[in-house]
């Protein structure tokens, strides 16, 4: 509950910092964690993006906050089936070298209607400012179908959780990474709009690592693979023969 | 109760999985087999990978068939030297299909070819057992008697490199065995089946072996064999989940009692027949996935 207790702190400061607005920035931000851990019993797991403005947030002053998520780079490959001979088979492919693995984008305001669209480019701000560049088959529904099944499994996520803004200065987002997530380095990207401009930008950091026993095993199955799978097999005779013990009947 | 399954990098319900192996595990012990070609389409059909379900489907049949391959040794009902030639063939057979499933998979075929496989293999299998036990309930029911087999001659007594096997009571070519084991091998690499259901009648009616011989030495090879693809999936694939092969265990080796204890209060035709059909069923299944037009005629996937 960390960031609980920096919001209460926040929540205090307003009024001193409302006082001396040469000093204060405009934006701030944290996490309220920066680790994610894959436990065994792990099940998919959020994190909180939570922070203060300067200026009031909203529609009267027009000020914006996006809040974006980023995973390890993950190369993907896109499937077309195709009927052959009455059969179903995975027939042209595109492969995507260089996207995000995990992609996350939240804001007061969608970004297409606070940013122009070279910003919005350059800060890759909204799935459709992605460059999806395909190796491979080049038709635009292999992009089409990465981006809707991307979505659909939890991995890419366009304003699917708000962010919520408190008091006029105070807001926060989660963001929620499925029980696929990778591990690796997550950068998250908190950004303050003004008149169609990025005025303040912060950038966070957090890690996901897998922890104990699950860590272990994908370790060992990693590095060391003829010895995992002995242990695998010694361990499956083992137990079929433990439970005819246990289980006998008669 | 979720689990997450550190290869195949994803949650599962753990009771699911217990239940899913309780369920295979009662049907294996019903008829006398592994249940590996039951357990494998149930895994992808809940949203494993195939890859991780096969390789962790071998592991699974082999941990399954370890107590029932300890029984019959103890009841001397292993002909340990038909065994080890059938393993020959097994290995060579079982090393291949995993080469053959590591390529399918950089082609990204490896749904398609494992659904294929499942599709071809069940179903003239299912097709073949049903009408022989058929058969056989007929001609019990004219008879009276369940027709003997042992002893006929066929041209594969005419091959060459005879050796004889003395529990089986058999003296013939070890090539047939060798391809029989080598056969299965691959079989089991690239469907994550022990293959016992396909052994037990090759040895029936192609080898010639005496019933009570038959699930012992099949039981052997299921082991070694299903050992050797466990190896080799985790050394060249890297797809063996040892949680997902534990809690299936946990399921499968009780509900194998269970399903034993009832076993033994069938008839063997019928017993054969139901297996037949139920082999069948899961062919029809699969090939109706393979037929029909699919949802979404996308799909992703890691590049490799």
């Amino acid at each position: 509950m960390r960031w609980l207790a920096l919001l209460v702190a926040l929540l205090a400061a307003l009024p001193a910092r409302a006082q001396q607005p040469a000093t204060t920035p405009l934006l701030t931000a944290d996490l309220s964690t920066n680790q994610v851990e894959i436990t065994t019993g792990f099940t998919g797991a959020s994190v909180i993006v939570f922070g203060a403005t300067e200026n009031l947030i909203g529609p009267q002053t027009g000020e914006d906050v996006v809040v974006v998520a980023w995973g390890p780079p993950q190369a993907t490959v896109v499937r077309r089936k195709v009927n052959f001979l009455g059969f179903w088979v995975n027939g042209p492919a595109a492969t995507f070298p260089d996207i995000p693995g995990f992609y996350a984008i939240a804001a007061t305001r969608p970004v297409w209607e606070a940013l122009p669209e070279e910003v919005r480019r350059s800060g890759r701000l909204g799935l459709e400012a992605l460059p999806l560049r395909a190796v491979g088959a080049q038709a635009p529904a292999f992009r089409a179908a990465l981006l809707e099944l991307k979505q659909q499994d939890g991995r890419w996520q366009e304003y699917a959780a708000p962010v919520t803004v408190a008091g006029g200065r105070l807001f926060s987002a989660r963001v929620s990474f499925p029980d696929t997530v990778q591990t690796g380095d997550y950068r998250v990207e908190v950004l303050l709009l003004r008149e169609r401009r990025i005025v303040a930008r912060q950038e966070l950091f957090l890690r996901v690592d897998r922890v104990g026993s699950a860590a272990t095993i994908a370790t060992v199955a990693r590095s060391a693979p003829l010895l995992y799978g002995v242990g695998c097999i010694v361990l499956a005779a083992l137990a079929g023969w433990l439970g005819s013990i246990l289980f006998r009947r008669g | 109760m979720q689990v997450y399954l550190p290869i195949a990098e994803m949650s599962v319900d753990a009771l699911l999985l217990l239940g899913i192996g309780f369920g295979v595990g009662w049907l294996s012990g019903l008829f006398g087999v592994g249940g590996g070609f039951l357990l494998t389409p149930l895994l992808i059909l809940i949203g494993i990978p195939s890859p991780v379900a096969v390789a962790s489907g071998a592991n699974q049949t082999l941990g399954a068939s370890v107590s029932g391959l300890i029984a019959q040794w103890r009841r001397d009902n292993v002909d340990l030297r038909m065994g080890l030639v059938l393993l020959a063939g097994g290995f060579v057979g079982s090393a291949l299909g995993v080469q053959l499933f590591a390529a399918l998979r950089r082609a990204g075929q490896v749904d398609i070819a494992v659904s294929f496989f499942y599709v071809v293999v069940l179903g003239t299998v299912g097709m073949l057992m049903v009408r022989e036990s058929v058969r056989a309930i007929i001609r019990r029911r004219r008879t009276g008697v369940a027709a003997s087999r042992a002893g006929e001659h066929t041209w594969l007594h005419g091959l060459p490199f005879k050796m004889r096997f003395r529990k089986s009571r058999l003296y013939i070519s070890i090539v047939p065995p060798l391809l029989v084991g080598f056969l299965i091998g691959i079989l089991s690499a690239v469907m994550g089946v022990g293959g016992g259901f396909m052994l037990v009648p090759a040895m029936i009616y192609l080898l010639g072996m005496p019933t009570s011989v038959v699930i012992g030495t099949s039981l052997f090879q299921v082991v070694f064999v299903s050992a050797n693809v466990t190896l080799l999936q985790a050394w060249q694939v890297g797809s063996v989940d040892i949680v997902l092969t534990m809690l299936l265990l946990a399921g499968g080796v009780a509900g194998a009692q269970f399903g034993a204890a009832m076993g033994s209060k069938l008839r063997g035709e019928e017993t054969r027949a139901l297996l037949g059909l139920l082999v069948l069923g899961v062919a029809l299944g699969l090939a109706w996935d393979l037929i029909r037009a699919p949802e979404n005629l996308f799909s992703i996937g890691p590049a490799r």
